[in-house]
C-alpha cells in the first residue's frame, strides 16, 4: 500500500510543477491540470492514510512519519477549502508546494507501522494531535502566502492591490486559526500530561517550543492590531515565523529530545 | 507615577515582556535544566558553566527573573484590562452610533441597496436603530474577545500557579499485596502489578483496591493515562522496579523469613557470616566458551534474573552469581534466592476539586475568547441608496469581501 503514498507524493509534485508553470506562463489549462493532479494526490494520500489507520487500528498520527503525513494532509484539505471559497489561483500556488514539501519530509521518515506506546493511548490523543496538524497546516500555508506575497513584490507583480490585500488578509486569518488551534493543542496537552504523568507542565522542549511559537504569534497578532502590520512586514513575519513552527514540529524531535521523544 | 502606570499597562511593555519570556524560554530549551554542576562543566566548559550557574540559567523557569517576567506580564494584563473595560463595554453601542453617522464610502448602484438589506437580514445581521438610522449589526459580543482573552490568561496564570504549587505529592513504592493509608483514612492495597500484558507487550499496570472510611470499596487497574481517583486524591502508576527476594532459614531455631532486596545489604545473623547482596540483573548472555555477560537493564520483565552476591565466612568473602531457587548455606543459615517481584512506584496527589474545576473553566474561557477575538468580528453596516458604510472594531478586509460576495452579480 506504500505505493499509494508515493503515488500521492508524485501527484503533489506534478501539481506543484504544473501550477507554478501554469501561473508563470499564464496558461489556464496547466493550472486546471494542476488542480486535477492535486486532487488525485489528495485522494491517494487519503486512501493511504485510511489504510494505515485500519492496519494500525488507531489514528495514524503516532510518530514523526504519521504526523508529517497528517500535517501534509491537513495542508491539502485547507488548500482545497481555500480554493473552493476564494476561487483564486494563488491559493493553489501556495498549497501545492507546501503539501509536497511536508509530505517529502514524511517520505524520509521510517514508515513501518508500530504499536502505539502506552503513553499515547488516551482519549486526548485525537484532539491534541489532530489540532496540532491543522494548526501547523494553517501556519505553514500562512508562511507560504507570505513567501508568495514577497515574491510578487520582488517581481513587480503587486499592482493588483485587491489581490495583494486578499493574500495579506488570508495569511492573517490563517494565523488566527492556527493560533486558536495551537491554544487547543497546548491546553489539551496540559490536561493530558496531568492525566498521564501527574504534571501539567514540565518545560519539556516540545512544550517550551510550543509556548515560544504561541508567544511569537501573539506578538504578531498584537503588532497587527497596534502597529498595523500589513503587507510586506506581515508577509516577512509569516514567512519567518513558520520556521519556528517547523522547528517545534521536527527540529525539537531531532535536536532536543524530551518527553515527546516518541514523536520521532 | 501616572507615567509609570501608563507604561506598565501599555502594549509596548507587554510586547517587551513577551519577547523576554520568549528569549528565556529559548535559552531554557537549549540549556539542559536542573542538572548537576559537573554536567555543565563537561558540556560547556568550566567558564561557561560558571556563568550558567551564576545566572541561574540551569533553572531558568524557577529563577527570580523568569517569575518576575510572568508577574509583570500579569500586572500588565490586569492594568490594561481594567483601564480598557469601560471603553470595551461601550464599544458595541459606539460602533452602532458611528455606523449610523458614517459616510457611505462604498458606492452601490441603483437597486442594490434593497438587495443588500435583504441579504444581510437573510445572513442574520440584526437591524438596529440609532439616531433615526437603520444599522445592521453582527457579532457585537466580539468586542469582549480581547478582554476575555486577557482575563482567561490571568486566570490560567493564577489558578495554574496554585494548581502547580498547592498539591500534596507523595511518591511511594509498594510491593504487591501490601497496603498504605491516605490522609482521609482510605486504605489502598496493591493487589497486583504487571510490567507486560498477557501477550508480552509492555503495559505497566497496578490493580489497586481502595477501602474508604465510609466502607466503600473501589477496585481499578491503573496505568499511564488511567490514574485512580478516590476522594480528592489521584493515584498514578508512576514508575516501577524489580526487587530481589530471599528466603532465609535458620536451622538452629527452625525459623524462616522472606525479605525483599531493593538495595545492597548484608544478610547476617551474627554480623560476621552471611550473604552480601550487591545487585539483581534482569538476564545474562552465555558465550560459546561458557562465559557469562550480565544484562544490566531492561524495560520489560526480568526474563532470566541473576543475583550478584558474596558469601561471607569469618570475614572472607567469595563472589557468587546465583539464580532463583539456588541456596547458599553458611553455617546453620541457608539463603535461598527466589524469583524476583516486580513492584510499582505510585504517585499520590491531592488537589482540591474546586481548583481543578476553575482551571478547566479558564481553559474553556480562553478558547471561547479566542473564538470571539478572531471569528466574531463586531461589525455594523448602514445601507443608503447610493452606498453603504461598514464599520468594525477589527480588520474590515474580510467583511468587505463578504459583502462583495453577498452582492455578487449585482455589484
Amino acid at each position: 500500500m506504500n505505493i499509494a503514498f508515493f503515488a500521492g507524493l508524485i501527484a503533489y509534485f506534478a501539481a506543484m510543477m504544473l501550477q507554478i508553470t501554469g501561473v508563470a506562463l499564464g496558461k489556464k489549462g496547466l493550472t486546471r491540470l494542476a488542480r486535477i493532479a492535486f486532487a488525485a494526490g489528495f485522494a491517494l494520500h487519503t486512501v493511504y492514510t485510511v489504510w494505515r489507520g485500519i492496519e494500525a487500528k488507531r489514528l495514524p498520527l503516532a510518530n514523526q512519519f504519521e504526523f508529517a503525513s497528517g500535517f501534509a494532509w491537513s495542508v491539502a484539505v485547507m488548500g482545497f477549502v481555500l480554493y473552493a471559497r476564494l476561487r483564486q489561483e494563488w491559493t493553489m500556488t501556495v498549497a501545492a508546494p507546501v503539501a509536497f514539501l511536508v509530505l517529502s519530509y514524511a517520505a524520509f521518515q521510517p514508515m513501518e507501522i508500530k504499536d502505539i506506546m502506552p503513553a499515547l493511548r488516551s482519549t486526548w490523543f485525537a484532539l491534541h494531535i489532530g489540532s496540532a496538524t491543522f494548526s501547523y497546516a494553517s501556519f505553514a500555508i500562512a508562511g507560504g502566502l507570505g513567501v508568495h506575497y514577497l515574491i510578487q513584490c520582488a517581481h513587480g507583480r503587486d499592482e493588483d492591490e485587491t489581490r495583494m490585500k486578499q493574500e495579506d488578509y488570508l495569511s492573517y486569518r490563517l494565523i488566527c486559526l492556527g493560533y486558536l488551534l495551537l491554544t487547543v493543542v497546548i491546553l489539551s496537552g496540559c490536561i493530558w500530561a496531568e492525566q498521564a504523568w501527574s504534571a501539567w507542565w514540565s518545560w519539556d522542549p516540545k512544550e517550551t517550543w510550543a509556548l515560544i511559537t504561541w508567544i511569537l504569534y501573539a506578538i504578531y497578532l498584537h503588532q497587527r492590531l497596534r502597529m498595523k502590520w500589513h503587507g510586506k512586514r506581515a508577509a516577512w513575519f509569516a514567512a519567518i515565523a513558520v520556521l519556528c513552527v517547523l522547528f517545534t514540529f521536527a527540529g525539537v524531535n531531532i535536536l532536543l529530545p524530551g518527553l515527546h521523544s516518541y514523536a520521532v | 507615577m501616572k507615567k509609570l502606570f501608563s507604561f506598565l499597562r501599555s502594549m509596548t511593555f507587554g510586547m517587551i515582556l513577551l519577547v523576554a519570556a520568549m528569549a528565556f524560554s529559548f535559552a531554557g530549551s537549549l540549556i539542559p535544566q536542573q542538572r548537576a554542576a559537573m554536567e555543565y562543566v563537561e558540556r560547556f566548559g568550566a567558564d561557561a558553566a560558571k556563568l550558567i550557574l551564576f545566572l541561574r540559567l540551569d533553572r531558568i523557569f524557577s529563577s527570580w527573573y523568569f517569575i518576575l517576567i510572568v508577574v509583570l506580564l500579569a500586572l500588565n494584563l490586569t492594568f490594561c484590562s481594567i483601564v480598557r473595560l469601560p471603553k470595551t463595554r461601550r464599544a458595541g453601542t459606539a460602533l452602532v452610533r458611528a455606523a449610523a453617522s458614517a459616510a457611505a464610502d462604498h458606492p452601490l448602484r441603483a437597486g442594490q441597496a434593497d438587495v443588500l438589506r435583504e441579504r444581510l437580514q437573510k445572513r442574520r445581521w440584526k437591524a438596529k436603530t440609532s439616531d433615526g438610522q437603520t444599522v445592521y449589526v453582527r457579532h457585537l459580543s466580539g468586542v469582549y474577545g480581547s478582554f476575555l482573552m486577557h482575563l482567561s490568561i490571568l486566570l490560567v496564570l493564577a489558578i495554574g500557579g496554585a494548581v502547580l504549587t498547592m498539591p500534596e505529592i507523595t511518591d511511594i513504592t509498594v510491593m504487591p499485596g501490601e497496603s498504605f493509608d491516605l490522609q482521609d483514612g482510605t486504605r489502598v492495597t496493591v493487589e497486583r502489578f504487571q510490567i507486560e500484558d498477557e501477550t508480552g507487550k509492555l503495559d505497566y499496570a497496578s490493580t489497586l483496591s481502595a477501602q474508604t472510611k465510609d466502607g466503600r470499596t473501589l477496585t481499578q487497574e491503573i496505568r499511564v493515562n488511567e490514574p485512580m481517583r478516590v476522594g480528592g486524591y489521584k493515584i498514578y502508576q508512576q514508575t516501577y522496579g524489580t526487587a530481589g527476594k530471599v528466603r532465609i532459614h535458620n536451622a538452629d531455631n527452625d525459623a524462616t523469613d522472606t525479605l525483599h532486596l531493593t538495595e545492597p545489604c548484608f544478610l547476617s545473623i551474627d554480623g560476621r557470616n552471611g550473604v552480601f547482596f550487591h545487585a539483581l540483573y534482569p538476564g545474562y548472555i552465555q558465550g560459546a566458551d561458557g562465559s557469562v555477560t550480565l544484562v544490566t537493564s531492561t524495560s520489560g520483565a526480568y526474563a532470566d534474573p541473576v543475583y550478584e552476591i558474596q558469601s561471607v565466612v569469618d570475614g572472607s568473602s567469595t563472589p557468587v552469581l546465583a539464580f532463583p531457587d539456588e541456596t547458599l548455606t553458611i553455617g546453620s543459615v541457608s539463603f535461598t534466592m527466589l524469583e524476583p517481584d516486580a513492584y510499582p512506584g505510585l504517585r499520590i496527589k491531592h488537589v482540591p476539586g474546586a481548583l481543578l474545576g476553575a482551571l478547566y473553566a479558564s481553559f474553556v474561557l480562553m478558547i471561547a475568547a479566542l473564538y470571539l477575538c478572531f471569528f466574531a468580528a463586531p461589525a455594523a453596516i448602514r445601507v443608503s441608496e447610493d452606498g453603504f458604510a461598514l464599520l468594525s472594531t477589527k480588520e474590515k478586509a474580510g467583511l468587505l469581501i463578504e459583502i462583495e460576495t453577498l452582492l455578487e452579480g449585482d455589484l
